[in-house]
């Protein structure tokens, strides 16, 4: 075999795309605990069920009916997302015999294959150098890290499609002539934006518009509109075949966006033009400042090569500029949408920023030594020079923000199950019925989290049992609710947590909870400070 | 079925001696054998696919593998309705990589 410059290509962008890799999975290396937030849960849940029952299902088991019920609003009481993401979770889970590590290292192959297809995208159209350079910024993107350790699962990886499916538009209008054309491009698009809508539908919208953005770009740029009946014909039966494999779903999307919903009253701002992001205020609590600072997400460095680069691709408009510049202007419309009352999701939208950012980031850097004139040794020399500084900072700059980040994700021993939290889990997967009721007793809580874990580890739907004693929800016929699950559920009674705690009172109370409560049921299980109780008459 | 080159499959050969065995060092056996499910199961049926495509190399296997994650779990997902999980994704990877062979054979008849 003769090693060519194809292959050296090849092996450099898989040295950095498995350092992307290595990082990325740090939180799950040394603790190979499921983790994550509600998000994260669900989508977990969703592949495991699958992979461990054997069985795909149109109607949501028990458990996850319990939670997700209502959330298809076409068909409710089915799946609210369409199937592949978590199908594709659970062929892998299936496959290499796992419940932890192949969901969770999939998901991570799939959030970071934006570096994968921006790398595609970015060699095709400017060579290698910036190609490699931008997937290299793209693996300490903190805006697309956060989202990821918070369990936007699918979105992360539907944004990896947008720059591909404005490739497939850009090759075929290139290719396109009354003669010859490669209709290929034009097929292959349909299927890639349909899949995008499967993975998750807000992105399908930033490819439409990305799409939308482009051809009006290149129509205008060649004052041609690439036509031909059967290649459109194709394009859509194609599209439209995938569009609709999945009726429960697609209605789902559809009864989604057209439901009439309230006009948020949003009083126009001039000035909102000129933000790329929305008002931090606007998502206090949910999202934090920090994930809104162009400082914090990207690096104060790379400002001024972005607006270098963003002057380059204005002034010199070639083809593969209009690229760069379409996707840029069309990210800026799906992020203004706020303006038009429409706010849902803004700053999941944001976070698709570092993916246009950083291609033009590296296009203005690469691009300064062109603009002096010298002989093409030194500008060679110095190409290459920045391509190292670029490096440099990115290292000293963004990879320890990043790192630690990733390493320290949910390494608190109360944000994951513990050992016997997960044996407990087990025992209730495999010795009660799948529509049997669990009620949890212990955590307090600030650990509720734990409890949905459980409840998705064991596959039975699980109560939080504290909560029917404390939350005003209840207030009116608490007495009733708490008689009727001691008398109908398994009952949970978890010290794990609580002995961590350094409040002595929650062990009390627990220890008392059971003393009075449960002494006419029977203890089915007693392992590592975990019970497990049923009534029986 | 025409068979990749003998340079391609020996360059295939040593990237996935790297990339598994790095896997299998930070994560386990349980991630070599994701990544390579990953490559056999949504990157190679496609990959059969498109290969009668007029494309490029490098075009073939980065849209084999983001239209292998849509469409391999689509026929997975509904096959496993009627029967076995496993057994889904068994008969998924042979009707894709049977209609590789299919249009290949289509497109020879034609010429």
């Amino acid at each position: 075999m003769k090693i060519n410059i194809r292959h050296i290509e090849i092996g450099v962008f898989i040295v950095v795309y498995l350092f992307a890799l290595y990082l990325w999975t740090l939180p799950f290396q040394d603790n190979k605990i499921p983790y994550g937030e509600f998000d994260a849960i669900s989508h977990w849940e969703l592949g495991d069920y699958v992979a461990q029952n054997d069985r795909t299902f149109a109607n949501l088991p028990p458990f996850l009916d319990f939670s997700y019920g209502d959330d298809n609003i076409f068909k409710p009481h089915t799946l609210w997302y369409h199937p592949p993401f978590h199908t594709d979770l659970a062929i892998i889970s299936a496959f290499a015999r796992d419940r932890m590590v192949p969901i969770f290292l999939t998901n991570a192959i799939f959030a970071s294959s934006i570096l994968i297809s921006v790398f595609f995208v970015i060699r095709k159209l400017y060579g290698f150098l910036p190609a490699i350079l931008s997937s290299f910024i793209l693996t300490f993107s903190m805006r697309d890290i956060l989202p990821y350790l918070w369990g936007q699962w699918p979105e992360r990886f539907a944004y990896a499609f947008v720059p591909l499916i404005m490739y497939c538009y850009y090759m075929y209008h290139n290719t396109y002539s009354k003669e010859e054309s490669k209709p290929i491009y034009l097929y292959v698009m349909p299927l890639l934006l349909a899949i995008d809508m499967l993975i998750h539908p807000l992105i399908f919208f930033h490819s439409f518009f990305g799409l939308f953005v482009l051809a009006i770009v290149l129509w205008i740029k060649d004052k041609k509109i690439p036509f031909n009946l059967k290649h459109i014909g194709i394009s859509l039966v194609l599209f439209l075949i995938l569009f609709a494999i999945f009726p429960y779903q697609t209605g789902n999307v559809i009864a989604s966006f057209t439901k009439s919903k309230p006009k948020e009253k949003e009083q126009f701002s001039f000035a909102r033009l000129f933000q790329w992001a929305p008002d931090a205020s606007k998502f206090a609590g949910s999202v934090p400042p920090s994930y809104f600072s162009f400082k914090e997400m990207h690096g104060l460095w790379t400002l001024p090569f972005l607006l270098i680069g963003l002057l380059v691709l204005i002034l010199r408009r070639e083809r593969r500029d209009l690229f760069l510049l379409a996707w840029l202007i069309s990210l800026y419309l799906v992020l203004h949408r706020d303006l038009i009352g429409k706010p849902i999701f803004l700053h999941r939208s944001l976070s698709a920023s570092a993916h246009i950012f950083v291609p033009i980031t590296i296009v203005g850097a690469l691009s300064i030594f062109s603009f002096i004139k010298l002989p093409q040794i030194y500008r060679t020399f110095f190409r290459y020079g920045m391509a190292l500084l670029i490096v440099a900072l990115a290292l000293v700059y963004n990879m320890p923000q990043a790192y630690s980040t990733l390493a320290n994700a949910y390494d608190n021993p109360l944000l994951r199950l513990n050992t016997a939290q997960i044996e407990a889990s087990e025992w209730l997967k495999n010795n009660i019925n799948e529509n049997e009721n669990v009620s949890i007793i212990g955590p307090p809580g600030e650990l509720l989290q734990k409890i949905w874990w459980m409840a998705s580890y064991s596959h039975r739907t699980s109560f939080f049992f504290e909560g029917f004693l404390k939350w005003k929800t209840y207030a009116e016929n608490r007495e009733e609710i708490v008689k009727y699950h001691l008398l109908n559920d398994y009952i949970v009674v978890d010290y794990t947590d609580v002995s961590l705690i350094s409040d002595r009172s929650f062990v009390e109370n627990l220890q008392e909870f059971e003393k009075n409560n449960l002494q006419n049921h029977t203890l089915l299980y007693n392992k590592n400070g975990i019970k497990v109780y049923k009534y029986k008459a | 079925m025409k068979l990749p080159k003998f340079g391609s499959i020996v360059f295939i050969g040593v990237v996935m001696l790297v990339i598994l065995p790095f896997f299998y060092f930070i994560l386990g056996l349980s991630a070599a054998m994701s990544v390579l499910g990953i490559v056999l199961l949504f990157i190679v049926p496609m990959f059969f696919i498109l290969d009668n495509f007029n494309l490029e190399q490098d075009e073939k296997i980065i849209f084999s593998f983001f239209i292998g994650v849509g469409v391999f779990p689509s026929i997975t997902y509904w096959v496993g309705m009627i029967m076995s999980f496993r057994v889904a994704i068994f008969v998924s990877f042979i009707v894709l990589a049977g209609a590789g062979v299919l249009i290949r054979r289509f497109y020879r008849k034609k010429q």
